[in-house]
């Protein structure tokens, strides 16, 4: 659940739509959980579409150790996969590191490792930032939940805070920074 | 003979006798659905043989409904079909309304999102016309709707019923001149319509949709049509036996006023034009037909009474 999810349009009818479809969409997307503060800012006069938030700590980051376990038998190093949801990525990265002739897939759940040598703290590298991830899928389901056609857009996510604001206009980038450091304020944030 | 639209649902086994008796009564069957073991039949048939037709189909397990939107064709209007709205609550419209007879089709506009930049083209607009009905489903806010509307319903004849998520008092309102019908608190959303509350929300559709269509039956009943559309689809059907061929599910769309037969219009119309109803009377002599701005189909849009001072 949200810490603070709030939704402000003049619009009465329209506001409570866009509540629910916001509901629809971050459980729909799985982002639930992740959103700590969410404040959506809707004017269809202007009109702008603003939605600013923070998210919690989306989890370390994926290390080599969070993958798989790490075995050395004889020249080889034999990992075994136990969580393969981010296996492509670590595939990408062990050719990146030893080469594509260093390393060997026989099977779904085994990575062979062979005639290289391996790195110290090996078991630490980090393959995935989660958080990068979930920033940006929290910014596709802002995407989604904005009006049709407001087509020129401006997102932003750091480390911890997100804001993206749309419009079917192009408005001056006071405007838009104005409302979203106002948005910002509103949920206890200062705007970085 | 004042023929009432009707919807059928029964088994597939002896579902011919069901046809027959149809055609006995001087009925017509608008479409046939077979799906499985079930038989869905839309068709229209005479007021005064409902009770004879209902008692007919007892044994059978069938049932009989009067379906107010058989024989119409209507398009849902919405001002994208955007991937990232998807799913929109007017694929639940234009489904819910087929479950009720109507034939509807989806007019997803290429420019019609936003407010100030929203568009229709002539394509757009002219194949909104060729139906019996436009549905505008609109969005959350007034505002919005208020000033993009107009834009919209330009050089659109057809009645309009306006949808969105303001309540029917705003709607009614903001419009001006008036649509012909309005349904509130139905916008955009993201959800499929499941809950209970949903489901009324599209009844709401559906009676206005019926009221709608029922002031536009009363209106061609002063001036009445030279020959029933569902009359002419038979006709066309035993004259050019190319339509059998032809997969789309309505072959030959029944409109109130009107057909549209998917045949491409340079090869068939002249066929179709010279196709006699009865003795010394042709489908040209009832109708206009002309090319349809919908792929290559043919429109046939039938004259009325008072141009030819026929009725067949």
């Amino acid at each position: 659940m949200l810490d603070a999810f709030e939704v402000e349009c003049f619009e009465e009818v329209g506001r409570d739509f866009y509540r629910q479809i916001t509901e629809t969409v971050l459980s729909d997307h799985n982002l639930t959980a992740v959103v700590s503060k969410l404040r959506i800012f809707i004017d269809p006069r202007i009109p702008i579409f603003v939605a600013v938030g923070t998210i919690r700590d989306a989890g370390a980051s994926i290390r080599v150790s969070d993958i798989g376990s790490i075995q050395m038998q004889g020249d080889e190093t034999v990992i075994s996969i136990r969580d393969e949801t981010y296996l492509a990525q670590f595939l990408t990265r062990l050719y990146e590191i030893f080469g594509h002739d260093h390393v060997d897939q026989p099977d779904r759940f085994t990575i062979i490792i062979s005639k290289a040598e391996i790195p110290q703290n090996f078991e630490k590298i980090e393959i995935v930032n989660r958080a990068d991830t979930v920033l940006r899928d929290l910014i596709y389901a802002m995407t989604v939940i904005a009006p049709e056609g407001f087509k020129v857009r401006r997102e932003y996510y750091g480390k911890r805070q997100f804001y993206y604001a749309a419009s079917e206009n192009t408005l001056p980038e006071h405007v838009v920074e104005d409302v979203v450091s106002a948005q910002f304020t509103l949920i206890g944030e200062v705007m970085r | 003979m004042i023929l009432v639209p009707i919807t059928y649902t029964g088994g597939v086994y002896r579902h011919d006798e069901i046809i027959d008796y149809i055609e006995d009564l001087g009925g017509y069957i608008v479409q046939k659905h077979e799906m499985a073991q079930e038989m869905v039949l839309q068709a229209f048939i005479p007021k005064d043989d409902i009770e004879r037709f209902t008692a007919f189909a007892r044994p059978l397990a069938g049932e009989v409904a009067e379906s107010p939107l058989v024989g119409c064709e209507i398009a849902v209007v919405i001002p994208s079909l955007e991937i990232h709205h998807l799913p929109h609550s007017a694929c639940d419209i234009a489904e819910y309304l087929r479950t009720v007879g109507a034939k509807t089709n989806m007019v997803g506009l290429a420019r019609g999102f936003g407010k100030r930049i929203s568009q229709l083209n002539d394509e757009e607009r002219d194949v909104i016309n060729e139906h019996d009905l436009a549905i505008y489903v609109l969005g959350n806010f007034e505002t919005c709707i208020e000033e993009k509307f107009n834009g919209l319903r330009r050089g659109v004849n057809v009645p309009i019923i306006l949808t969105g998520a303001p309540p029917v008092d705003a709607l009614r309102r903001i419009t001006d001149p008036p649509a012909a019908g309005y349904v509130g608190n139905l916008g955009r959303f993201m959800h499929r319509t499941r809950t209970e509350a949903d489901i009324g929300r599209l009844d709401a559709v559906v009676e206005e949709v019926a009221r709608v269509l029922n002031v536009a039956r009363d209106e061609i009943a002063h001036d009445p049509l030279s020959v029933s559309p569902a009359r002419l689809k038979e006709v066309i059907e035993d004259g050019v036996p190319e339509i059998h061929q032809v997969y789309s599910p309505t072959p030959i769309t029944v409109q109130l006023t009107g057909l549209r037969i998917k045949l491409p219009f340079d090869r068939y119309h002249d066929v179709i034009k010279s196709l006699p109803v009865e003795e010394d009377v042709t489908i040209g002599d009832t109708a206009w037909i002309s090319p349809s701005r919908m792929r290559d189909y043919i429109l046939v849009q039938i004259k009325p009474f008072s141009e030819t001072h026929i009725v067949v």
